[in-house]
């Protein structure tokens, strides 16, 4: 009898906080719009900024050697120029004077035939711009290839193409961003009603409304990290929506989108705890201010959501290895992108659960319940 | 008679400095108890540690029965709180906030709902259930506080000056409120701080004066009124500064605490200020003075409070 009223009590106390929480964050129409408008223009600036394929790069051709083989060089950097659109090409008559340019910002390249180009030498020197790596990389590899087809043209023996599959239909950067950007949105919302919200109660003196009730502390604990996790999820799944609507992507099963619920559900769980227990003393918003961008980078960049975490750097995997956004991210990313079972998620789900576990108990050890 | 609170030798200490110092005193059922002091008096300290949001550092205290340190869940199911800072959340209706405030104690379903119907037309907020808490006035704010803190209906009410800042038609409201409440259900104790005499006087069934941690009397507002040497305050205005010579003559007449507040006036008490301020009166017209007014007025507890600390409230 005296278990079932505890439970009651933690049951209603839970759903006071929860209800709070989601009343006050509805009352606040800016919030709203940050948190859930922050993840979709951040996916459409940054996926379309580098999305895009590169084009219209000005580059400088100088055919110094003036035979067949040059003519046939140029002739292949025009078909990219009409055809991808990838080349503005610069005929300038000389060396010195492309390199002027080329420091000047005029062009990201300068592409040399020599005097007496030919197959066995000279080659085409290219001198590019490599502070901007992107363009550095796809006009030298172009321009590599042009020469490579244009000195092997009436060679006897080419060889043999490599095969190249792609296992998944094709994906491009702004759809492969996606899964990031929920995550994104449920980093944002559980900040604003979980670190934020909590910050602002000590502040104000809202949480000795809290304090001063019977409801025990672990249920205290754990009605906000549900509070803030809700929130969070909900941003998160009006963010994954808009993405199913827009992007590209295939149109996954019902199991799919049930287990890509689940995983941000749990992830909101996860991040809600990680505010919590950050701020589980603070008691100025100053400090969250100072906090966000250390925990943004600490949280959002470490999961792979922009880069694979097998490029990192042993440290950086570390941290990588107890982010909570890298496993929802590779559930998302699993169920969504690459079409599997829900099982594949079962082991992000185990540790996003035992994550929030330990989140939750050492909150409650640090949790001070009193003025 | 049951005890709602008994607090033994409570002490909270910040470092060095005393907040509260071996603070005794005991509240009865149906009681309603005033802590008067100045700011810094240790008043809301004092609550804190009775609510279980300080832990004392010696001493212990009990809210009906239960002790504060070792029992908190019992004591916070025992009491309601009105403290300081706006616990209400601004962004929610009046009705939500209680009904925030009902599920944090166990209430559910139509007991709730009925339970936030007669709260919020107890303090005459029933027609603003629907708005924004934000959106109240000042008065209305407190009242909601008040409505909150005694929806699950709590043995105990704590109130840590609920009219601070109020204007007096808000604070006569309040105090009302709080007489009604208090008829209502006659086993409600209610510990009020306050650093106006005025509300003490008029609300409390006994007051203790807080200074500097220390309770320095307690007692109802009329002993200690009564308890003092000095029954009435006189206040005399003459056309010009009184010589020391007559005043030591107005002393003699029974006069005590001799004030000069400005030149060609004089403040005292006297136990019988009516007949000592006529004498003094007659005796300065006598010595040839032109007496511009005399004022009697009957002893409050700000002459309580500086009887028992040498200083008036508003310097401490």
């Amino acid at each position: 009898m005296k278990a079932a009223r505890g439970l009651k009590l933690a049951a209603l106390g839970i759903l006071a906080i929860c209800q709070r929480s989601y009343v006050t964050l509805w009352r606040q129409p800016v919030l709203i719009v940050s948190t859930m408008l922050f993840p979709v223009v951040y996916l459409l600036i940054l996926g379309n900024s580098l999305n895009r394929q590169l084009r219209a790069l000005p580059i400088a051709i100088v055919d110094e050697a003036g035979n067949a083989l040059a003519a046939e060089c140029v002739r292949g950097a025009m078909a990219l120029e009409s055809g991808r659109d990838l080349l503005r090409i610069m005929p300038v008559a000389d060396r010195e004077e492309a390199l002027r340019g080329l420091h000047r910002g005029r062009f990201r390249a300068v592409w040399v035939l020599p005097f007496g180009l030919s197959r066995q030498g000279p080659a085409p020197s290219f001198i590019g711009d490599n502070t901007d790596r992107f363009s550095f990389d796809t006009l030298a590899d172009s321009l590599r290839e042009i020469w490579d087809n244009a000195a092997s043209a009436g060679a006897q023996a080419r060889a043999a193409p490599a095969v190249r599959l792609e296992a998944y239909p094709y994906l491009d950067y702004l759809t492969y961003l996606a899964p990031a950007v929920v995550c994104l949105a449920i980093f944002m919302g559980s900040m604003v009603s979980g670190g934020l919200q909590v910050i602002e109660d000590r502040m104000y003196g809202y949480h000795e409304g809290y304090l001063v009730t019977p409801i025990s502390t672990g249920t205290l604990v754990a009605g906000h990290i549900l509070a803030g996790s809700l929130v969070a999820a909900f941003a998160g799944d009006v963010v994954l929506v808009t993405i199913l609507v827009l992007a590209p992507i295939p149109a996954p099963g019902t199991a799919a989108v049930l287990s890509a619920l689940l995983t941000i559900f749990l992830t909101s769980l996860a991040i809600a705890s990680v505010w919590f227990l950050l701020f589980a003393r603070a008691r100025r918003a100053s400090v969250l201010r100072g906090m966000f961008g250390i925990i943004n980078a600490l949280l959002f960049f470490p999961s792979g959501a922009l880069y694979p975490v097998e490029s990192y750097p042993g440290w950086l995997r570390a941290i990588s290895d107890v982010d909570p956004l890298t496993y929802g991210l590779r559930a998302l990313r699993d169920v969504l992108l690459r079409g599997g079972e829900p099982s594949v998620c079962y082991a992000p789900w185990l540790f996003l659960l035992t994550f929030t576990l330990v989140c939750g108990i050492l909150t409650r050890v640090l949790f001070r319940r009193e003025i | 008679m049951t005890l709602s609170i008994e607090a033994e030798n409570l002490t909270k200490r910040f470092g060095t400095f005393v907040a509260d110092d071996a603070v005794s005193f005991a509240v009865q059922a149906g009681e309603t108890y005033g802590i008067l002091g100045p700011n810094g008096a240790g008043k809301t300290t004092l609550i804190r540690m009775l609510t279980t949001l300080l832990p004392p550092t010696s001493g212990r205290a009990r809210i009906r029965g239960h002790d504060v340190v070792s029992d908190k869940t019992a004591v916070r199911a025992a009491i309601g709180t009105v403290s300081q800072a706006v616990t209400t959340d601004e962004n929610l209706t009046v009705r939500e906030n209680l009904s925030v405030q009902g599920k944090m104690y166990g209430l559910w379903g139509r007991f709730l709902s009925g339970r936030i119907e007669r709260g919020l037309k107890d303090v005459g907020l029933w027609d603003r259930r629907h708005q924004v808490a934000r959106e109240l006035s000042g008065g209305m704010r407190r009242r909601l506080e008040i409505a909150r803190g005694v929806l699950h209906s709590p043995q105990v009410l704590f109130l840590d000056e609920p009219t601070a800042g109020l204007d007096p038609q808000s604070r006569h409201a309040i105090w009302s409120m709080l007489e009604e409440m208090t008829e209502t259900d006659p086993d409600l104790s209610v510990v009020l701080t306050t650093h106006a005499m005025d509300e003490a006087d008029h609300l409390c069934d006994r007051v203790a004066i807080m200074d500097r941690g220390r309770v320095l009397c307690e007692d109802s507002p009329e002993n200690l009124k009564r308890g003092l040497a000095t029954g009435e305050r006189v206040e005399i205005g003459t056309d010009r500064e009184i010589a020391p010579a007559d005043r030591d003559a107005i002393v003699a007449l029974g006069a005590v605490n001799w004030q000069s507040p400005v030149a060609a006036a004089a403040q005292f008490e006297a136990r019988h200020g009516e007949a000592v301020g006529r004498r003094a009166a007659q005796l300065l017209e006598e010595k040839g003075y032109r007496v511009l007014h005399l004022t009697i007025a009957p002893v409050t507890l700000e002459d309580v409070f500086f009887s028992y600390t040498g200083h008036a409230l508003r310097e401490a």
